[in-house]
């Protein structure tokens, strides 16, 4: 691969809690669902999604994920691979926020800062969303319409909600 | 279209064009632009002889638009009250401004020109404040908005004078009820999303930026559902020598901070409308606290260092506003290709317009060029040389040598047409209190205890960090468990001045009820005022020291009644301020509150003034808080209590109309609370509490109060000695009242309730000063 098709490499790192954490942000989530109507929703965690560009190769990418973007500690990260996620018959739902391509997202531009004075190469953009990942019955429309009204602004947010297998 | 790409379609053709068609233009762009707006910059361009570019109308836009030019308070008005009618020629001058020039402050260092109000603060040092507004954007991304609230006011202090260390923030915010159950329009938040996203927006970008916040408040009312009102106030401390500024030409013009993006167009003109579905996405803005933390830290190690000569903040309008206020009386010559882009695809327009956060634009001599890049690259913090500042009188602005505005900066800035409008005032009829349901007394003030306009803010509070910088003397909770409210904060700006052995400290506190204003905003404003200085006093501030700001939240101007309640607010402020003998340093309007409800019905907020007082308190180790500090301590009531309920809580509470509210009679020359408050002895002793109905640093059981009673409580039996007359402390006999309703200590019911509470002291019922001239 030259070095400048490997320039338009994306990653998408995920960061989560590890499970035996208490998840309060999850659980503060899934509050705001029920509040919503989601009543039959019994989970939610929360975590954090960097879609970072640049001439980073995968190793790179996952040493960003590993020594900048996780708490080794308490969380657990992946690069996402591409391609559908399994089906779950509706119990398991993958609720992506993304700020839209027009709106500023300040912790991108300090993960491209971050990840360049890591001494990896300066990726050409990074953007963050938060992730997520809900257990219990419920119809996607439900949920895009509870997450529009209470995780997201669909002013300023693009919400992509996948069934997922945990 | 890539910026490069601009051509013959950046010429915007309005010659000949109808009214119509151009406000149909208008409308397009988000211009806010009225006819007879338009009508002036159609006889400009014809009289040069050229169609404006898309820049130079965007740049006429935001420069004319209320945000910048404050259109209501500055344009002619023929207001009629009853059945007389009046002319007004300017009515921030003949209120605010007349007041600040009564009484003759020669402690007030720079009023209404700068970025913030700025006075001294001994002899070395100044204090800056400012209050925005962020009630537009809040309500479309209600933390992005609020949290960019926060962001601007702290770059208005910032860009005062030379630039203010930031050592104190402010919140108060006004919303619907978080259990509002009714519908709402297409695209609206719920109260309680709003809710919460603001106070996560003011809570992350203060805490990140390292400024406390210890003072505020929260109102709940349903009108502000669809616009909620978020007020975000910084104070900075800066030295004495560092408040005047001065662009020369020749002087460079230097941006620094954050790069330019598409976010934020079009804010200074949504401002001039009202809010609805329509509300253009590209001015909501996200901010980047890091960044603005590190425009800080760069910029007053660069004015220590006199590396420049003049600073202003990029906020509503970004460069166009920024830099064509700073030469406004030179002229300046702009190439936007230097300036540093979040992306590459912006048109020139945008470039000039975009209000990306985190940015500041510098006057700066060449020869100091190279130090201050020194100064900046050290932070980390961008820096780009965008042109200079020119004597050709002109606003010229080119793109690769594609010239994209060139404007008189006289048209610009004096061009704007003034259009008369109508206000009407309509004095309601003297109602007594009528209708709602009796109730006992117990269970009225658990109800009042319990409403959400009294019950604890801890929830808030304990979200922001009010002790990071190490100042915070009174804090926003007190008492044993710390989780009392208190009146007002008062900081130790030690982190600014450096000095660990000065203990001046100054002190911030707040009036608002909107409660108040629905019967008679004259009197809620006096009211506002007096509720501040109050606040101010109980913590051991000076009053007689004390400066105040305005910020007026109202709907739109174009409908008579609500500019005629507007004049009656701005009228009261000025009596107020000058029977206080206190001046407005700074303040902002933001008017077109009201939107389309779910049955596209227009809903406007009710008129909303929040004072906020700002006073030295000359040793910190003696400033007061408010809750008992012991068993068998006496409890003094200050102030004559009236039968003036209208507008209370408890009335509220009954279900009950009408009514008169509290009509505040300021004292001569604030004697009674120069009296009442003479600095304490004793360190943070002796509590002297007031009556606020807003203020989160307020204790729960006060807000229950009847909002007329007039009273005050100490604990202390040696503070309450010593710092006034005991029993009648501040009252010397009171002056007559002209309505025999109002009865000096009402037998009736009501005025139970206010013995049965711990009331607040007022100036009015504390000597035989006329009350203000109601005009």
């Amino acid at each position: 691969m030259s070095g400048k098709v490997a320039a338009q490499n994306t990653y998408v790192l995920e960061v989560r809690l590890r499970t035996e954490y208490t998840d309060a942000e999850g659980a503060a989530a899934l509050a705001l669902l029920k509040e919503q109507g989601l009543t039959s929703l019994k989970e939610a965690r929360m975590g954090r999604l960097y879609e970072i560009t640049g001439a980073l190769t995968a190793n790179q990418a996952q040493q960003a994920g590993k020594d900048l973007l996780c708490d080794a500690v308490t969380q657990e990260f992946r690069v996402v691979p591409a391609g559908a996620a399994p089906m779950n018959g509706m119990n398991f739902w993958r609720v992506e926020v993304w700020l839209k391509p027009t709106v500023s997202d300040p912790v991108g531009a300090t993960v491209v800062e971050a990840i360049a004075e890591a001494g990896l190469p300066k990726p050409a953009s990074a953007r963050c969303a938060s992730l997520y990942l809900l257990s219990g019955r419920a119809m996607k429309a439900q949920i895009e319409k509870a997450v529009a009204k209470s995780l997201a602004n669909p002013l300023i947010h693009r919400v992509v909600v996948t069934e997922a297998h945990p | 279209m890539s910026q490069l790409a601009e051509t013959a379609a950046d010429v915007m053709p309005i010659l000949g064009k109808s009214a119509k068609e151009l406000k149909a233009l208008g409308a397009q762009r988000h211009l806010s632009l009225s006819d007879a707006e338009w009508a002036a910059i159609q006889a400009h361009f014809k009289a040069v002889k050229r169609e404006p570019s898309l820049a130079e109308l965007e740049t006429i836009a935001q420069t004319w638009s209320e945000h910048c030019k404050h259109k209501t308070f500055t344009s002619p008005i023929k207001y009629h009250e009853g059945k007389k009618t009046r002319s007004i020629k300017n009515l921030f001058q003949e209120t605010i401004v007349a007041a600040t020039e009564a009484v003759k402050k020669p402690w007030c260092l720079s009023l209404f020109k700068d970025n913030a109000g700025v006075v001294a603060f001994g002899k070395k040092w100044a204090l800056a404040m400012k209050v925005e507004t962020h009630n537009h954007p809040s309500a479309l991304e209600p933390y992005g908005g609020a949290a960019t609230g926060v962001g601007g006011v702290v770059r208005d202090i910032l860009g005062v004078g030379l630039g203010a260390k930031p050592v104190l923030n402010t919140d108060t915010f006004c919303f619907g009820r978080p259990d509002y159950k009714g519908g709402l329009p297409e695209g609206a938040h719920h109260p309680m999303r709003t809710m919460r996203g603001v106070v996560a927006g003011v809570r992350d970008y203060g805490n990140r930026m390292g400024i406390p916040t210890a003072g505020g408040g929260i109102w709940f009312d349903d009108d502000y559902r669809l616009n909620p009102l978020v007020f975000c106030g910084t104070v900075g401390v800066m030295p004495q020598w560092a408040v005047k500024k001065q662009v020369k030409p020749g002087d460079l013009i230097v941006a620094v901070g954050g790069r330019t993006g598409r976010d934020g167009l079009h804010g200074a003109t949504f401002s001039s409308a009202n809010l609805g579905a329509d509300a253009p996405s590209s001015a909501v803005q996200i901010g980047h606290a890091i960044q603005e933390k590190r425009v800080l830290d760069a910029l007053l190690a660069a004015r220590d260092k006199q590396l420049y000569s003049s600073v202003t903040d990029c906020g509503a309008g970004g460069f166009s506003s920024a830099i064509g206020e700073l030469g406004a009386d030179c002229g300046a010559m702009v190439r936007l290709e230097q300036a540093p882009l979040k992306v590459s695809d912006l048109d020139s327009w945008e470039i000039w317009l975009s209000e990306s956060q985190e940015r500041m634009v510098l006057a700066v001599n060449p020869k100091s060029l190279k130090a201050l890049e020194a100064v900046f690259a050290a932070e980390g913090c961008e820096l780009a040389v965008l042109g200079e500042f020119t004597k050709t009188g002109r606003l010229q602005v080119m793109h690769h040598e594609r010239s994209v505005v060139d404007l008189d900066m006289k048209f610009l800035h004096k061009g704007l047409p003034r259009v008369e409008r109508e206000a009407v005032w309509t004095p309601a009829p003297a109602a007594k209190p009528a209708g709602g349901v009796p109730k006992k007394m117990g269970e009225a003030i658990r109800e009042m205890v319990a409403n959400l306009n009294v019950c604890s803010r801890e929830w808030v509070i304990r979200q922001y960090d009010h002790e990071v910088q190490g100042g915070t003397i009174v804090k926003p909770l007190q008492g044993v468990r710390h989780d009392g409210p208190g009146d007002a904060c008062v900081i130790w700006p030690h982190a600014a001045t450096g000095d660990m052995n000065d203990f001046a400290a100054f002190a911030v506190g707040h009036g608002m009820n909107p409660e108040y204003g629905r019967i008679d905003p004259y009197w809620m404003a006096l009211a506002a005022v007096d509720e501040a200085l109050r606040n101010l006093t109980c913590v051991g501030a000076d009053p007689s020291r004390a400066a105040l700001l305005d910020n007026f939240c109202w709907a739109s101007p174009d409908d008579p009644k609500q500019l005629g309640a507007l004049i009656r607010a701005a009228e009261g402020c000025r009596d107020a301020a000058k029977g206080f003998s206190a001046p407005f340093i700074s303040g902002k309007d933001s008017l077109f509150n009201q939107s389309k409800d779910e049955k596209g019905k227009d809903l406007q907020i009710p008129g909303t003034l929040l004072i906020s007082a700002l006073a030295p308190v000359p040793d910190g180790r003696k400033a007061v808080t408010m809750d008992f500090k012991g068993v068998g301590n006496a409890l003094y009531l200050i102030g004559r209590t009236n039968d003036e309920l209208g507008g209370s809580l408890y009335h509220k509470t009954l279900g009950r109309t009408g009514g008169e509210v509290p009509k505040v009679s300021p004292p001569p020359r604030s004697t009674a609370s120069r009296r009442c408050t003479r600095p304490p002895r004793a360190a943070s002793c002796s509590p002297r509490t007031t009556c606020p109905r807003a203020a989160w640093p307020s204790a729960p059981s006060r807000w229950a109060l009847p909002a007329s009673s007039a009273a005050c409580w100490t604990s202390t039996k040696s503070r309450a000695t010593r710092a006034s007359t005991p029993t009648r402390p501040c009252s010397s006999p009171s002056p007559p009242r002209a309505s025999s309703s109002r009865s000096t200590r009402s037998t009736s019911p009501r005025s139970s309730a206010t013995s049965a509470s711990p009331p607040s002291p007022r100036w009015s019922a504390a000597s035989g000063r006329p009350r203000p001239t109601q005009s």
